[in-house]
């Protein structure tokens, strides 16, 4: 941790604190939905694991079994040549593949279905002087091989696909819970701090204002005593003469009436 | 030609064959006679290929082996250079391939020694094969596939002068008017397929038409051709051919269950002779499940024998293919017991002399020898042993 060095380059104001810490709860909020569905994720992963095992091994069985019912068809017809009639009979695929998309936390897993189509194989009867049994039952036979090998296509693919996703997911947590948790921690620190220091300048600025203003209040307060002291005095003179003056100006009004 | 060899025995060994009835010895005497001049050669070493055929010993060291070098190894003694170009753990299909390449080889070898009536019986031999090729081209022409890469997948036995120019033809009225009338088959198309069943049939029905007109054409051959008729080339050749057209008929039937071939169609494939013929065919062609066939071959004592061994017809009636998919507990069969069958026909074959029949009979004992090794390699590449026992081994 480079520590105060790991932030972001914002400056500290109110505003981007509080962006900061909208991010810091939109971060830890994300690591838990993330981590949350990464183990979902793990979850599915470790069973698809599971049954790409058991349907690697059934594979094997049936790929077997299978390639055992090609022998009994060679056996039984004697000689090869069989494949190239059955290939050139077979005119449209019985055994087809669909798709369809599953929805694990949000990842889109194709899966696919094999079906057989309506009506009955188009080689029903090659080998019908012998070995037609046999051929029939090779079909079957390699019918469930291929089925389980479409069951572990889509294990397969799901199994990739799942991997990949899961590999970007821990990397996200990671990311949000190493570098980008840390990061805003350490820029709300910062713009606190900063925030901190600013109010402490400001308040000493203000306590240095007022103390200013109060020093210039007191000054102005010990000017004014002093000129009102004087002024009083001054007053009182003009008063008696005012009041001198205006009783002399009564009595001249009263005296002005002659004129 | 009877009067001069009843005087030729008479005057040599009268005494010889006193207990006998007289014309049966003319008979078989004047196989033992003749047979030899034109044939005899050829019969020889009929038989001594058959004394190569592998043993129950040999297939019993074959089953030890643990892998196809082994395997390689022990046939090393009977198939000796065939095997030598391949590579270190071929797969099993070169193996067969050279097992066939054998067999090939030593079939032109007689085929080229042959004269007369042996010719013509071997050629009758090969036409089987070339219903297959022919069947092969047929399938793709109609495809329009390059039908020259075709060629190498056919079966070599069947293999006939004319048959690359099929590959000229690129429709299937041309491939049916100029080219099919060429080819020895010619006769079993006549008169039962057109160009337009060509097109609309399916492959199967073709086939199974020209083998159908084969067999019965073959069947007629051994019992009327004057060098034949008679002799025990047809007594033990009738035998075989009914019990391939009984085979081929059950078989018919039981792979025709649950396709689109009709009851009608499904008759016209039945030959019409054989031990079936005609109530068990007529029987066959109304039967619609394994029980009707069962009902319908019962009549005959072998393949009731078959079908009561494979328990078919009665419950569920699964063990209808070779191995029947099972463990191998429940038994061989239907077609491992008609494989047993003609093996066993074959085996006896050897015990006549004077017959073309032992031709027939060692290149279908090849042949199963052939499937054999090829399912005992296929076994033991696949590491399933607990099956390797199901070959035949008559020997």
């Amino acid at each position: 941790m480079s520590g105060a060095a790991d932030r972001e380059p914002v400056f500290a104001t109110r505003q981007s604190l509080g962006l900061m810490k909208s991010k810091l709860k939109g971060a830890q909020v994300g690591h838990d939905l993330l981590k949350r569905k990464s183990e979902a994720l793990t979850k599915r992963f470790r069973d698809i694991t599971r049954r790409i095992d058991e349907a690697k091994r059934k594979m094997g069985r049936v790929m077997q079994i299978a390639a055992f019912s090609l022998a009994e068809v060679s056996y039984a017809i004697g000689g090869a040549g069989i494949g190239y009639q059955i290939q050139e009979s077979v005119k449209s695929a019985k055994l087809r593949v669909r798709t369809k998309q599953e929805n694990v936390s949000g990842v889109f897993l194709p899966q696919f279905e094999s079906f057989q189509t309506e009506g009955g194989s188009d080689f029903a009867m090659t080998g019908l002087g012998k070995g037609g049994q046999q051929v029939q039952r090779c079909r079957e036979t390699y019918t469930r091989a291929v089925e389980t090998l479409v069951e572990l296509a889509s294990l397969q693919t799901a199994f990739v696909i799942l991997d990949e996703v899961i590999k970007v997911v821990n990397r996200r947590v990671n990311a949000i819970e190493h570098v980008i948790i840390p990061r805003t921690e350490n820029t709300i620190k910062y713009i606190n701090s900063e925030l901190d220091e600013l109010d402490r300048e400001e308040f000493f600025r203000l306590k240095k204002v007022s103390g200013k203003k109060e020093r210039a209040a007191a000054a102005e307060e010990v000017k004014r005593q002093a000129a009102n002291k004087a002024g009083t005095d001054k007053e009182n003179e003009i008063d008696e003469h005012s009041v001198e003056r205006h009783d002399v100006l009564g009595d001249q009004d009263n005296e002005d009436v002659i004129f | 030609m009877e009067l001069q060899l009843q005087t030729v025995h008479s005057s040599t060994s009268p005494n010889l064959y006193r207990a006998i009835s007289p014309s049966s010895i003319t008979f078989s005497m004047s196989e033992g006679l003749f047979y030899n001049v034109a044939n005899g050669y050829v019969e020889g070493i009929i038989r001594g290929y058959r004394n190569t055929l592998l043993t129950g010993q040999q297939y019993g060291n074959l089953t030890q082996c643990e892998n196809i070098d082994d395997v390689k190894l022990q046939l090393g003694p009977a198939y000796g250079d065939f095997l030598a170009a391949l590579p270190p753990n071929p797969p099993t299909s070169a193996l067969a391939d050279k097992a066939l390449d054998k067999l090939v080889a030593e079939f032109r070898y007689i085929q080229a020694n042959a004269t007369g009536s042996l010719a013509k019986f071997m050629e009758y031999l090969t036409y089987g094969y070339m219903i297959d090729n022919v069947a092969l081209l047929i399938t793709g022409t109609l495809h329009e596939r390059d039908t020259r890469e075709l060629l190498e997948r056919c079966h070599p036995l069947g293999w006939f002068e004319t048959m690359p120019v099929l590959c000229v033809a690129t429709n299937i009225e041309e491939l049916y008017n100029s080219v099919l009338i060429e080819t020895p088959l010619a006769p079993y198309f006549k008169g039962s397929l057109s160009h337009q069943d060509l097109d609309e049939l399916n492959i199967e029905i073709i086939r199974n038409t020209l083998y159908k007109n084969y067999l019965e054409d073959f069947y007629n051959w051994v019992n009327t051709h004057p060098e034949v008729a008679g002799t025990p080339t047809a007594e033990v050749m009738s035998e075989a051919l009914e019990f391939e057209a009984d085979r081929r008929s059950i078989n018919i039937t039981l792979n025709s269950f649950g396709t689109e071939l009709s009851k009608q169609d499904r008759k016209k494939l039945y030959p019409n002779f054989g031990k079936l013929h005609p109530e068990g065919t007529l029987m066959l062609s109304r039967a619609e499940d394994p029980e009707g066939v069962r009902i319908a071959v019962d009549g005959v004592h072998d393949y009731r024998t078959f079908f009561d061994a494979t328990g078919m017809g009665q419950s569920g009636g699964s063990g209808v293919g070779n191995m029947a998919g099972g463990a191998g507990d429940e038994g061989k069969s239907l077609e491992d017991m008609f494989y047993q069958k003609e093996v066993e026909i074959s085996k006896l074959a050897f015990t006549r002399q004077f017959t073309h029949a032992v031709v027939y009979a060692w290149v279908k004992l090849k042949e199963q020898e052939i499937r054999n090794i090829t399912w005992i390699a296929e076994c033991i590449a696949q590491n399933q042993k607990d099956r390797i026992g199901n070959y035949i081994s008559v020997f």
